[in-house]
């Protein structure tokens, strides 16, 4: 009786093995429609689609197609580009706007009118695009612009402490909910009141915002916050169910599922789940091409989950998806090899992996080979050994650039200081230079070559990840040259709280992202403030503070610039943090069904030039 | 069974309960004791006092804003009232509805697999030590040795790139529809069933293989106890000594593999569920350690080491029906 049952459960697996044996159909292959099928490596997708609360993987980046800012930021030519704003100026007591003739910013009539001036703000005149829509067909107006920066200034309402962050330089300040202090006017709220002038056929398309007296004040406000539509928000929004509300009503979360935006896309909500997100390009948008045409050259997206990278690269080259959304290793570089139906996008990195020093340790973590570090030839030596053409080539399978001392990007061709790159090029020469600093100061070896000090090896710990074991290796045979002895030492989990903000460390890995719009916040992140701040290895350089308050808040721009160039090669003789090497982003797409991708620095192929750019094959 | 001995594990297994929730509210705070710091750093144009603002406001929103003793009775009060909190997803959905949502999908794979594994596993276990030092036998501790080297995640690699990608006769993941076009007709189960036989396969070819191990080892033991001479001297078919004497007391350690099994059924999946794209329990802990997510995380390891408590609890009773000499060695 049992063989008997064995015999058929058997059977029954075997049938149920054969049932299950059938491919799945990868639409894809027989689409002819305009649709873009896109992969993307994450944990989850988002199921509910408030902008402010998508802060994780891919949310961002369709919070940004459903959603609009007032402006984008060219990185390369730091200028502001029209989104739902077509331009802004700053303008003087009487409201007028403060440019030259050729329209632009006149930043010496600034400096002129406000440096000196008791105003603890800039005035802003922001004027928007006509003819745009939100999704529902509704008129975006300068009201929900009012609404948007009200309500991210308003704890009370939006319990939002990134509203509150990104809000933070506009001078519009609300207590316990009550609006203490206005720094947004439109035409329905005070712009007249306060000395600025807005004709009524204007007054769905101006406003006026204060904010803090510095350059970079207006970069956060017109580029990080999503602007909100406040005829579905307001109705629904009260202090008992908060935009962030830990408990949203049915109302709130109706509208978190079905979002109503300004951007390019719209979610189409009834094909969308937790694995799958299709967007469609909304036929409306306001922004064109230059014959008049749409802007994004595809109907429909489809964003497919995969949670294992191999998974998804295996899809890519059968054909079940166009492009893939993530950045691959180098390693992979021999499946793509002699593909002709593959778009390998090489696009420069945007930041340097650098080698951060404890320069500075508190007094409980000084110890006398922390001590070392604080001497500014040793310093010079470590940096003088790092080749980083070896390492591109040797870590990165080539794929890589090699960073400036200065620690800006040489792409950024305005702003990058060639003067800042000062040690010499060969590498003989720059070992012998390094051998020789530190013979002055170290010359004792033990028996293996090894530098001493006092009686024992120099060694030092370099905090790290599993994945950067690599590059420590090399820096140990690089650093053996010169004497100096470094082992590895696995950062964990939760490296700022135990390693880097309580300096219990020797040097890490750390990488950095300098740019012209964000200068302000990281210079001083990673070399002027102590505590909980990216400068880990705590220096306190009083020029070097001096100069870059300078330039965090001098109102010329041209002086901005001028002083972000000499930033670089002061920067670079302090040898704090090396610069090892700046990886590219390597990723790909098909083109079988899509050509004409583009690679944007910083940016996988999946980015919004490739989309503006692609055309249908067939 | 001695009541005092089911009172005594149930007592344990509270205890062990009480100890796993309170490593369950710690283990995720190490290192974190102002998510405000993660979260929003301070901005280059921001005072101290607006920074403090928002640290504060951080700390409300993800119940930091009091002690941690405060927080953990905060906690436990909330578990008393089988609420497991909201999880930080946007639109602060209740974790236990995320959890709802995710373990059918998981016990499919999960509990497929174990039936799979048992029955197969014992069947060839009691074959090969049957035919002891025959062909049988041989090519099981072969094919032990050869899959204690791969890892699962390995064969799951190789199965979805040669049988899903390359060959195509299974799908190579998940469809991203299955789960919400799902509606219990025979289409939606049909795709359930193809979706799923990848994954089944992949985790049922080390569980056959070690259930298979298991059984002959325990099988060969009995076979050699004083019990099956007698049984084989009384005249007893080949048949009645296997099945009737050998199996049933080869089967105690068995129970034990099987115990561990159920109690690894809802988080024993992570890396299967992660390379099939199946959204199940596993892949839920991934997303919500990738994110961060500390309530989502607590409520996962909190449902997964219950469960595992239960499954253990179930098996030492179980144990003690089958054996009776385990409650009386607990007396002793």
């Amino acid at each position: 009786m049992i063989k008997k049952v064995s015999i058929l459960w058997m059977l029954f697996l075997l049938g149920c093995s054969l049932f299950g044996c059938q491919a799945s159909e990868y639409p894809r292959r027989l689409d002819e429609t305009n649709t873009l099928y896109v992969g993307s490596v994450a944990s989850s997708f988002p199921v509910s689609f408030m902008p402010w609360l998508s802060r994780e993987g891919v949310a961002p980046t369709i919070a940004s197609m459903l959603y609009s800012t007032l402006f984008s930021y060219d990185e390369d030519t730091g200028q502001f580009v029209s989104l739902l704003a077509k331009e802004w100026y700053y303008v003087d007591e009487d409201g007028q706007a403060i440019v030259d003739e050729s329209g632009k910013i006149d930043y010496d009539r600034l400096e002129e009118i406000y440096g000196t001036s008791s105003k603890t703000y800039l005035p802003v005149k922001i004027i928007l695009n006509k003819g745009i829509t939100w999704s529902d067909g509704e008129a975006f107006t300068a009201e929900d612009v009012y609404y948007t920066f009200d309500i991210g200034t308003n704890n009370a309402l939006s319990n939002h402490a990134g509203a509150l962050a990104w809000t933070s330089d506009l001078q519009h300040t609300h207590r316990n909910g009550v609006l203490t202090k206005q720094g947004i006017f439109t035409y329905h709220h005070g712009a007249s009141q306060q000395g600025y002038f807005i004709e009524e056929e204007d007054a769905d398309y101006v406003l006026y915002l204060h904010v803090n007296k510095v350059l970079g004040a207006v970069t956060t406000l017109f580029t990080t916050i999503l602007i909100l539509p406040e005829h579905i928000w307001k109705p629904i929004v009260s202090v008992n169910n908060q935009l962030n509300s830990k408990d949203p009503s049915v109302d709130s979360l109706h509208q978190y599922k079905n979002p109503v935006g300004c951007g390019p896309f719209l979610l189409d909500v009834a094909r969308s789940n937790a694995q799958v997100i299709t967007l469609q390009r909304r036929v409306d948008y306001h922004i064109t091409d230059d014959e008049g045409g749409p802007l994004y050259k595809v109907d429909t997206i489809k964003l497919l989950l995969y949670q294992e990278l191999n998974v998804a690269i295996y899809a890519l080259l059968k054909g079940h998806i166009d492009v893939l959304d993530a950045s691959v290793s180098s390693n992979y570089m021999s499946l793509f090899d002699q593909r002709e139906d593959l778009f390998l996008s090489n696009a420069e990195g945007t930041f340097a992996q650098t080698l951060v020093l404890n320069i500075n340790p508190v007094a409980l973590e000084k110890t006398p080979i922390r001590n070392v570090l604080a001497n500014i030839d040793f310093r010079k030596a470590l940096a003088l050994a790092v080749n980083q053409d070896e390492l591109i080539n040797r870590v990165l399978n080539q794929s890589g650039r090699v960073m400036s001392n200065g620690l800006m990007r040489e792409s950024l061709v305005d702003f990058f200081n060639p003067t800042a790159d000062t040690l010499p090029t060969n590498v003989e020469e720059r070992l012998t230079l390094a051998n020789q600093l530190l013979d002055t100061h170290y010359p004792n070896k033990d028996d293996q070559g090894y530098r001493m000090l006092g009686e024992s090896r120099m060694t030092f710990h370099i905090l790290g990840t599993p994945g950067e074991q690599e590059v420590i290796s090399y820096l140990q045979i690089q650093f053996q040259k010169i004497g100096i002895e470094v082992k590895y030492q696995a950062k964990g989990s939760s490296p700022e709280k135990t390693f880097l903000y309580t300096s219990k460390f020797d040097m890490t890995i750390q990488g950095v992202t300098f740019s012209i719009s964000n200068v302000d916040i990281m210079y001083m992140a990673h070399f002027v403030t102590m505590g909980t701040s990216s400068n880990y290895g705590r220096l306190a350089n009083s020029v070097l503070t001096s100069k870059i308050n300078e330039m965090r808040t001098t109102l010329n721009l041209n002086r901005k610039y001028e002083l972000i160039y000499e930033l670089q090669p002061m920067i670079a003789d302090l040898y704090y943090k090396i610069p090892l090497y700046s990886s590219n982003v390597l990723s790909v797409a098909r083109i079988d069904r899509y050509t004409g991708y583009v690679s944007v620095a910083g940016s996988t192929v999946f980015n919004s030039e490739s989309l503006q750019n692609i055309t249908r094959v067939g | 069974m001695q009541k005092g001995y089911v009172f005594k594990r149930i007592l344990y297994a509270i205890f062990i309960f009480f100890i796993v929730m309170t490593l369950n509210f710690f283990i995720p705070r190490i290192g974190v004791t102002d998510p405000a710091e993660r979260y929003y750093p301070p901005q280059g144009n921001m005072s101290e006092i607006e920074y403090d603002i928002i640290k504060q406001v951080t700390r409300e929103q993800y119940g930091f804003d009091v002690s941690t003793f405060q927080q953990y009775l905060n906690y436990v009060e909330k578990l008393s009232r089988f609420d497991l909190g909201t999880s930080f997803k946007s639109g602060s959905p209740k974790v236990s509805d995320l959890i709802a949502q995710r373990l059918p999908w998981t016990l499919v794979l999960s509990v497929t697999n174990l039936i799979i594994c048992l029955s197969i596993g014992i069947s060839l276990g009691s074959i090969a030590a049957w035919k002891r030092g025959r062909w049988q036998d041989t090519a099981l501790l072969n094919a032990s040795t050869i899959s204690t080297a791969l890892p699962g995640f390995f064969i799951a690699l190789i199965l979805s790139f040669y049988l899903g990608f390359e060959l195509e006769l299974f799908p190579a993941y998940t469809n991203p529809n299955m789960i919400s076009q799902f509606d219990w007709s025979f289409e939606a189960i049909k795709v359930v069933i193809a979706n799923a036989a990848l994954p089944i396969i992949s985790m049922s070819i080390g569980g056959i293989i070690s259930y298979a191990q298991g059984t002959r080892n325990s099988v060969i033991a009995v076979t050699n106890e004083d019990f099956i001479l007698t049984a084989r001297s009384k005249g007893l078919s080949q048949r009645q000594v296997l099945y009737k004497h050998t199996l049933r007391n080869a089967m105690l350690p068995i129970v034990t593999s099987i115990g561990m099994s159920i109690s690894g059924l809802i988080g024993g999946a992570v890396i299967i569920e992660q390379i099939f794209n199946w959204n199940g329990m596993g892949t839920l802990f991934l997303e919500a350690n990738s994110t961060n997510d500390y309530p989502l995380m607590m409520g996962v390891m909190l449902f997964m080491s219950s469960f595992a408590i239960v499954a253990n609890l179930v098996t030492e009773l179980c144990y003690s029906l089958l054996d009776p000499r385990v409650t009386v060695g607990e007396r002793r």
